[in-house]
């Protein structure tokens, strides 16, 4: 590191081997790419399936099965999607870290996460009360449709990064 | 405590101006084609896209190429985009960074490749 402040910072995260792996060989970027698009389906897809339930969809299928199954994959997924995203951020830090879709997307991937910690903290604590052919409580339903609206938000800002 | 977090953070959110280009081909006036003949300052074959600096007389433009990988297959492989070539560039200028095009197609030692 060379100079201080946040900007020297970015700048020599530019400067590691993997950043300049990332923008200088051929097919690493495109790999890269492809992995997080692979790793946020998996995340994404679950996490809307599970809403899709809490929001009264298959009522006959028990929460509690849905959320093992699931959230389990969604949170493996994670360990794909974090390290890819990191080396796409680090090839252009100094890029992203001004772009305004890129920052509104990290503001609603914490906010995601904050929503998904206060449905398991909150709501789903009870569960066994509606688990199977029941309405889920209306703080479950809330959770399930902003996770939904933040989940597609992530997705709108990821590819329109691309484009500011 | 929710509150707290989600004010903070949308004020990092808009803290900063955008410093970032939009390469897409929309950021490029496509109804003012230019062609610039000059020398290779520098060049990068980098993702996502390739890029060079190219002196004409009395300016250097930044010409935005191609992704490596695309130009790679079409024949401009990153030797071919070395340093001190001379290299002509059809394109269409930036709407608003001056000095800035995207180009359609390069031709180096007499080979053109097309970069969309």
């Amino acid at each position: 590191m060379t100079q201080a402040g946040p900007l020297g910072w970015l700048g020599w995260l530019e400067t590691t081997t993997a950043a300049t792996a990332m923008r200088q060989s051929l097919w690493l970027y495109p790999i890269v790419e492809i992995l997080h698009i692979i790793g946020f389906v998996v995340l994404v897809g679950s996490a809307a399936m599970f809403d899709l339930r809490l929001l009264g969809r298959s009522r006959q299928l028990p929460v509690t099965g849905m959320e093992r199954h699931l959230l389990t994959w969604a949170r493996a997924s994670v360990l794909l999607i974090v390290p890819t995203g990191g080396l796409m951020f680090v090839a252009h830090a100094t890029e992203f870290a001004g772009n305004p879709a890129f920052r509104l997307k990290l503001v609603l991937l914490v906010a995601a996460a904050l929503n998904a910690a206060a449905f398991h903290l909150r709501p789903f604590r009870r569960v066994a009360e509606w688990d199977q052919g029941a309405r889920a409580p209306l703080a479950a339903r809330c959770a399930a449709g902003i996770s939904l609206a933040l989940w597609a938000g992530v997705i709108a800002c990821g590819r329109l990064l691309a484009y500011f | 405590m929710w509150t707290i977090a989600a004010a903070g953070l949308l004020v990092l959110a808009a803290g900063v101006a955008p410093v970032a280009a939009h390469h897409g081909w929309s950021s490029y006036d496509s109804t003012r084609e230019i062609t610039l003949t000059g020398t290779i300052k520098e060049a990068g074959y980098e993702h996502p896209h390739g890029h060079v600096r190219l002196e004409v007389p009395g300016k250097v433009w930044s010409v935005v190429l191609a992704p490596p990988t695309r130009m790679e297959h079409r024949g401009l492989p990153a030797s071919k985009l070395r340093v001190g070539a001379k290299a002509t560039v059809v394109g269409y200028p930036h709407r608003s960074t001056e000095d800035e095009m995207r180009a359609e197609r390069i031709t180096i030692d007499g080979a053109t490749v097309e970069l969309r």
